[in-house]
């Protein structure tokens, strides 16, 4: 298994370079067989990359530490779980994983598009089968070959980072990489829009939906790591600005840009060299977010050296993008001429070009604070690195007036709103607003970025709601339908806007549960059994701990879930003096990697606030381990965590709108079916819907 | 052994796979479909949505009385010449389907008539207040009251 997947990884090359050439051949001389064979070096590139990577979690699932891969990241009592996860555990592994998952779109692609979108297909498969052949070229010849071999036999592996043993390790990265890949798709059809000249609004309705599914993946990957970061490491915190957080972050804001100016371009005819300039952006970031993460750049700038030839590759492949991206739309200018112009500020298009604007602000800020340690010691020789503060500063305000926005743009018409109509729109939500404003100010709130996100959270959920109930009021009137059936009817009939509407609640809850952050209580006590620690809530109440003591486990002959050693401490919980459960956290370790002791920490959640607790400290590790009853003093930090489940309620909410937007629609795309609309219903789901 | 004879399959199939199209002459087709939108169909259909949104706006109050018929005016022209460009289209490079002549006359007339949806694209029968397709309201002449009841019904462009 292990020699077939390295030979079919040697295979996919050639195949993909074949394909590559052949279609842009096809597409430049109009040979239909030659574009038959390069669709079908697309399928078999999938097929001998889904070879490889089963190649590789065989190695994997047999221990084969032969390999370096398997040997960096595996040990023989890893779990099932983790040896099958290994493949994108690792910089090699995750390469071959992008690849994959890479190719299982393209296919899917080129399968829904064999019978529609002909005019198309030449260069969307040329330049599928380029990006293929790029990540080829890096697997087999950048030092980066998960296959590649040790020359002996280690007697075991040398372990997979303890923070990585979590089960969102099988969830969080393969939803970021769906993510990634899937936006290859418009990128390919926005190249191949240029290259044939068919450059209406044709190729934005074929790619919108693999658009919002980038996104849709992207947007919860990120709410996936942050959920992870608060689970596992252990701060209280979701986010820290890390390089690899914000690489993630700015395709989605470029995505997230880009969905909102296509809907300028296919209302107005406007945009057109934006939008295009868009996907290239967002395609540009997804392979940045790679390079960043995957090319050994990011861990430290020394490691650059090492991973030169890599770094290069990558540097050049972008290098690529961007020139050819500016080249061919420089030569399609004359046909990318707008249609219309802005007709008043007061506008829909307005309100939207200044989202746009505003995520590009973020956008650039954010790469900025993670470019700069790289730029400071390239440049200055210095190493410049800027934390929280910087991207907080910088942020908020943007993210405040983008918050803002989310709340004026569906209130505001297209092309012309009259100031009589904004007044009768915003006068409800404005009042709501600062009623909230007013009431938490009463209560004692203070903080002045939290009150205005509280503020501005509460007259956008007013917009939506208001939204909402004229819509539906509107059907039960004129569809004389009962109140549940018009709601439902309504989103349906146009998922665009209403799962739209639904995505924007959820950003509006989150960033209600950002805001609660600045209500944080943190303290840090030593406590011995017995012994009780009072946590007053930011919410006026407070809670009682009693340490009741600790449990001990070490590894015998036969290791459960690969724990080498844990201490664990039992707590008994009381709200204002009524018994509120028990909770345990605990400090372990690995085997393969003790030397990086974790902590488990412990959650109460409600509605409105987590308990959080740390086991920050065992003083005397081995008396506890001991069982030696002098030995039970242990530190805890416990944390009360206000409107931090709001993050993951409002995260759910944007995947609900964004699976809404993404459902099959059955409005049919070909030009006639209209008359004979039921009978296509349910219709293609992904290229060629829209 | 096995190894080997696994690999050269591998090997042989994928090649196989690949040539087979021109060796045999197969080949997928490089050309619009004809029952796919083109240039000036598409911008047809992207009129009729701008004019769904329009409808909406208005019904919800975010347009005023004078803007909404401004638009809706220009919209409605805007469809017309998209019309008259598909028509001039398919009658350049597809005579042989005299029913597509039909269907845009039917079209036309419905634009004019007000019984093709704004939001489907759908042509329903004359005098038709609901789409048969999928169940908006049409602007036909005297049909019902406004979406939200307090605006009054504007006038057919």
């Amino acid at each position: 298994m292990n020699v077939l997947g390295e030979l079919a990884l040697w295979t996919a090359l050639p195949v993909a370079l074949w394909g590559a050439v052949l279609a842009f051949v096809a597409g430049a001389r109009q040979r239909g067989d030659l574009q038959l064979s390069a669709e079908r070096s697309i399928y078999a590139v999938f097929f001998l990359t889904v070879l490889a990577s089963l190649g590789i979690i065989d190695a994997f699932l047999n221990d084969r530490f032969e390999y370096l891969y398997v040997a960096s990241y595996s040990n023989r009592s890893l779990d099932t779980f983790y040896k099958v996860a290994g493949l994108w555990s690792g910089q090699r592994g995750s390469l071959l994983f992008w690849l994959l998952f890479l190719m299982l779109f393209s296919s899917i692609a080129v399968w829904s598009n064999r019978r529609q979108n002909r005019e198309f297909m030449p260069y969307v498969v040329g330049v599928l089968a380029s990006i293929a052949s790029f990540f080829l070229i890096i697997l087999l010849f950048a030092d980066v070959n998960p296959y590649a071999k040790l020359g002996f036999t280690p007697a075991d592996g040398q372990g997979l980072n303890p923070q990585l043993q979590n089960y969102w390790m099988t969830i969080h990265p393969p939803t970021l990489y769906l993510g990634f890949t899937a936006f290859t798709i418009p990128f390919a059809f926005a190249i191949a829009a240029l290259l044939s000249g068919r450059l209406d609004s044709r190729w934005i309705a074929l790619t919108r939906r693999w658009t919002l599914l980038s996104w849709f993946f992207l947007a919860n990957g990120i709410v996936f790591g942050m959920r992870w970061a608060y689970e596992e490491l252990g701060w209280g915190g979701w986010w820290f600005w890390d390089p690899v957080e914000n690489a993630s972050l700015l395709p989605w804001l470029s995505a997230t840009a880009l969905l909102h100016s296509i809907q300028i371009q296919e209302n107005r005819g406007m945009l057109k060299v934006w939008n295009m300039s868009l996907v290239i952006l967002t395609f540009l970031l997804t392979i940045f977010a790679t390079f960043l993460t995957r090319s050994g750049l990011i861990e430290s700038v020394h490691s650059f050296a090492q991973e030169l030839r890599i770094a290069y590759i990558f540097l050049g492949f972008m290098s690529a993008i961007i020139g050819v991206g500016v080249v061919l739309i420089l030569w399609r200018l004359p046909k990318l001429r707008s249609e219309n112009q802005i007709e008043s500020f007061l506008s829909r298009e307005a309100a939207f070009l200044f989202n746009n604007l505003m995520l590009l602000a973020v956008l650039f800020a954010v790469w900025w604070g993670t470019m700069l340690p790289l730029f400071s010691e390239g440049f200055g020789g210095e190493k410049i690195t800027v934390g929280p503060p910087f991207f907080n500063a910088v942020n908020i305000p943007f993210g405040l007036v983008l918050l803002a926005l989310t709340g004026i743009g569906p209130v505001i018409a297209w092309r012309r709103a009259s100031k009589q109509n904004l007044k009768k729109n915003f006068t409800l939500p404005v009042a709501v607003g600062v009623a909230v404003l007013a009431a938490l100010w009463l209560a004692g709130a203070r903080h002045g970025a939290a009150l205005a996100t509280f503020g501005i959270a509460a007259f956008v959920m007013t917009v939506i709601v208001v939204e909402f109930f004229k819509g539906t009021r509107a059907r039960v009137r004129i569809e004389q339908e009962r109140w549940p059936f018009a709601f439902l009817h309504l989103v349906a009939r146009n998922r665009r806007r209403w799962g739209g509407y639904i995505v924007h609640a959820g950003v509006v809850i989150m960033f209600a549960g950002f805001a609660g952050n600045a209500f944080k209580a943190e303290i840090r006590q030593t406590l011995d059994p017995g012994e009780t620690a009072e946590m007053p809530s930011p919410l006026g109440h407070s809670y009682t701990l009693t340490y009741e003591g600790l449990s001990t486990t070490l590894a015998g002959a036969a290791p459960v879930r690969n724990v080498r050693w844990q201490v664990e401490a039992l707590l008994r919980v009381e709200k204002e003096g009524r018994p509120a459960g028990t909770l345990t956290t605990a400090r372990r370790a690995l085997i393969a990697q003790e030397d990086m002791p974790t902590t488990e920490v412990a959650m109460r959640s409600s509605f409105l606030e987590d308990l959080y607790v740390i086991l920050s400290d065992v003083p005397d590790l081995r008396g506890a381990l001991a069982n030696d009853p002098n030995a039970q003093t242990v530190t805890f930090t416990f944390m009360v965590n206000p409107l931090v489940g709001w993050i993951w309620y409002g995260g759910m909410i944007i995947a609900l709108g964004g699976l809404i937007g993404l459902w099959p629609d059955g409005v049919a795309t070909r030009a006639r079916t209209p008359v004979r609309a039921p009978a296509r219903a349910g219709g293609p789901v992904l290229a060629g819907a829209d | 052994m096995t190894v080997i004879a696994g690999a050269v399959l591998l090997v042989a199939a994928v090649v196989f796979f690949l040539l087979h199209p021109i060796l045999s002459g197969r080949h997928a087709s490089l050309h619009r479909e004809r029952d796919e939108p083109t240039e000036a169909e598409s911008r047809r259909r992207v009129t009729l949505l701008a004019l769904r949104d329009v409808e909406y706006d208005y019904a919800t109050g975010k347009l005023g009385e004078e803007d909404y018929q401004a638009l809706k005016r220009e919209l409605a022209a805007e469809a017309l010449v998209a019309l008259t460009d598909a028509e001039g289209e398919s009658s350049a490079s597809r005579q042989d389907v005299p029913w597509l002549e039909r269907e845009i006359v039917r079209l036309r007339g419905g634009l004019a008539a007000g019984t093709t949806c704004a939001a489907c694209g759908s042509a329903n029968e004359p005098g038709s207040r609901f789409c048969a397709y999928c169940g908006i309201p049409l602007d036909t002449p005297g049909s019902g009251s406004a979406p939200d009841g307090s605006a009054p019904r504007p006038e057919p462009a």
